[in-house]
């Protein structure tokens, strides 16, 4: 297990029709939001980051490296990626969901079914009740529960996160990040998310995109107070 | 009563082994057409042609052909796997395009390779949909199989065409009530095999 | 008359005109699903249109059985059949071996069915059991040597008739291994030329046999009974066609059956062309 986290340099990136000469700087171990309105931009940049979308211009580096020159397969076995659809593989139970990641990187059986067994307690859907059970009978909030297990199991150095909770209603929500707050020391997070509550109880740093171009990047702390017109407009309609 | 049996085992033999076949080429042809769209809408467009030929007419193009034509069973078996192409190539495009997109997108996240997605992810989510389209080729095999008869290619339809030719009712049915029975219990046992498939998924 | 009354009486007239045109006797004529069987149908509506009958054609029907229903139940008003199998596969009745007791008995009982049995057309087409060139037989006999490995293949009457492989199996005492592959009739020679079978039920009359280089196995047991050709027709035909029907007695031979086959099935004419070219005054 990697205990490093990455760091993330995006420079000049631009997506045709979506981003535009975007720069931003992460380093390793904080947890950055990116919010903004829907469009924006914010999952295209996201999505840069483990190269699941291809810049048109510029380059993102992840620790240093260029993702145009790295395996990419090599650096997603070691970035997390939760989105809001979960995704879980539902012909597979939860335990080999989350069981994934360790597999592809040749983990011993035992070493796994621990990792596995304290993963999941922490997270509150304990190995022994939900180990066996197929994702289609989980209730949403448990699936994600299952998608943040099997992100973080492999101790990411990087963890992305596409409005993880969206579809979650609001308690559920909340507990899910209070299990994230827990759970974020020693891994860099990006997390998008167009809840500005959310984003400030979350992250240490905001992050605002609109129209493919970062408007403001303050911290969360000075965010209510950031003059830039769309921030205030995100405030006030948070009733902040 | 020997010769039912005869006819029925021929018949049986003529359309295993040529939907086989076109599962063996169909489903790669499938996953191939998944990767390029251009080439998908050719496969499709050749294989829905072939489609419409009408079966007896394919039977006689067939005929003057080296090697894969002549009469008997060959030419049937032939003329079977280009009829069972269509469903079998369609449903396998339709069973890994309809895999769920968060699914596919979290597999290829995680750093799973091409061919480990195929295999561990599209392919066993596909396969309901993959043996549906295996059973449509069988049964409509089955029903084509019977003009294999008119070129030597044996079969149920031998009966048919020998009762037709002989005014005799019984001889048709004798060969017309297996043929059908032959396709409801083929229907019957490859959708039993597609619910097993989704029942363990829960 | 006024204007009107005289349009009125052309419009019945034009009306009584068609109508009296119309009932022009209209003769059904069919014929069985081979090259032969096609020629003489297409030989008997050219000869009934040459003689003022109108003629529907219904060729290509398919095998014995299918036109004697036919006719029978009046769909069909005349086609050529063969007495041997009008006495055997229709008739029921136990063979006989001279032509003339063949005929005569077929004659008689299609009179008791309304039908009636014309004058031979003058060629006899028996079944012929054909082999390859070069195979070392010569009688149907000499097929108990090769039993065991030889592939029949025939189109289904034969097939399935009593008076077909069955009967000619028992007659000569053989047993074939291989049952034999069924077909359309018309297949046959093909698989026979291509060797896909070995032995097959052709007519005697066919245009293949030398052009294919085959051979016909003679019936040394006798087999087979006497086939000759006749034109068969429904006994309320109008006289003036059956007239017509009946003056094509003893107009083609083998050799010119034979030929007519040929100029079909080896040099690929059209059916309606040889026919007309026949029947052109010399």
């Amino acid at each position: 297990m990697d205990p490093m986290s990455a760091s993330v340099e995006l420079r000049d990136v631009s997506v045709d029709g979506i981003l535009y000469d975007v720069n931003l700087t992460i380093a390793a171990d904080e947890t950055v939001a990116l919010i903004g309105r829907s469009g924006a931009g914010k999952t295209t940049a996201l999505r840069t980051m483990n190269g699941l979308v291809r810049p048109s211009g510029g380059e993102v580096f992840v620790d240093g490296t260029a993702l145009a020159s790295t395996d990419l397969i090599a650096l997603r076995r070691h970035t997390g990626y939760i989105i809001q659809g979960v995704g879980l593989f539902p012909h597979r139970s939860v335990y080999d969901n989350v069981a994934t990641v360790p597999r592809l990187l040749g983990w011993p059986e035992e070493r796994i079914r621990a990792a596995a067994s304290d993963m999941m307690r922490d997270i509150g859907i304990p190995l022994e009740r939900f180990g066996t059970r197929r994702p289609s009978l989980l209730s949403g909030g448990e699936q994600q529960r299952v998608g943040i297990a099997r992100a973080m199991i492999a101790g990411p150095a990087l963890l992305l996160c596409d409005e993880p909770f969206g579809a979650l209603d609001p308690i559920v929500r909340r507990e899910l990040q209070d299990v994230f707050i827990a759970m974020r020391s020693g891994v860099t997070i990006v997390f998008v998310t167009h809840d500005l509550g959310e984003a400030l109880r979350v992250c240490e740093r905001v992050v605002l995109l609109d129209a493919g171009r970062i408007v403001s990047d303050t911290p969360a702390l000075n965010f209510t107070s950031e003059p830039e017109p769309l921030a205030q407009q995100f405030v006030a309609a948070a009733r902040l | 009563m020997n010769d039912i049996l005869r006819a029925t085992g021929q018949h049986i033999v003529i359309v295993a082994i040529a939907v086989a076949a076109a599962t063996v080429a169909g489903v790669p042809l499938g996953i191939w057409c998944t990767r390029r769209t251009a080439t998908a809408r050719a496969v499709l467009r050749a294989v829905d042609v072939i489609q419409t030929i009408p079966s007896l007419a394919l039977f006689g193009f067939l005929i003057p052909i080296p090697f894969i034509g002549g009469i008997g069973p060959r030419t049937a078996i032939v003329a079977l796997i280009l009829y069972s192409l269509l469903p079998i190539v369609r449903n396998t495009l339709t069973g890994i395009r309809g895999v769920d997109r968060n699914v596919r997108e979290a597999g290829v996240a995680m750093g799973l390779t091409a061919r480990q997605l195929l295999f561990d992810v599209e392919l066993p989510l596909a396969m309901p949909t993959i043996v549906a389209g295996v059973r449509i080729a069988t049964v409509i095999a089955i029903g084509v199989a019977t003009i294999a008869a008119a070129i030597g290619g044996g079969g149920l339809g031998d009966l048919i065409f020998r009762g037709v030719a002989m005014v005799d009712t019984r001889l048709i049915l004798a060969g017309a009530i297996p043929a059908a029975l032959l396709a409801i219990a083929a229907d019957v046992l490859l959708t039993f095999a597609e619910r097993a498939i989704l029942k363990t998924w829960g | 008359m006024g204007m009107s009354r005289r349009r009125g009486a052309l419009i019945v007239a034009v009306i009584l005109f068609i109508g009296a045109c119309a009932k022009r006797p209209a003769v059904v004529v069919g014929s069985k699903n081979f090259t032969e069987s096609v020629l003489l149908g297409e030989l008997l509506a050219q000869k009934l249109e040459n003689a003022g009958c109108r003629a529907d054609r219904r060729l290509n029907l398919g095998g014995t059985l299918v036109c004697d229903a036919a006719i029978r139940s009046g769909s069909l008003d005349a086609y050529v059949e063969y007495s041997g199998t009008a006495l055997t596969a229709i008739l029921h009745q136990p063979l006989l071996h001279s032509r003339e007791e063949v005929s005569a008995a077929v004659a008689r009982e299609y009179a008791k069915r309304g039908l009636h049995w014309g004058p031979n057309l003058g060629f006899n087409d028996t079944f012929a059991m054909i082999v390859r060139r070069g195979s070392g037989l010569r009688t149907i006999s000499d097929l108990k040597r090769v039993e065991a490995t030889y592939q029949p293949g025939f189109g289904y009457e034969f097939a399935e008739r009593p008076d077909g492989w069955r009967g000619l199996l028992r007659r000569y005492g053989l047993v074939f291994a291989k049952p034999p592959r069924t077909m359309d009739l018309g297949l046959t020679y093909k698989a026979l030329a291509s060797n896909q079978v070995d032995l097959i039920a052709g007519n005697s009359t066919d245009g293949l046999i030398d052009s294919l280089g085959l051979e016909v196995l003679e019936d040394d047991r006798h087999y087979f009974p006497p086939y000759d050709a006749a034109i068969v027709y429904r006994s309320n035909m109008d006289q003036k066609c059956s007239a017509a029907l009946d003056s094509l007695a003893g107009s083609i031979d083998d050799a010119t059956m034979r030929r007519l086959n040929f100029e079909v099935d080896g040099r690929h004419r059209d059916v309606g062309d040889v026919v007309r070219e026949f029947l052109r005054p010399r």
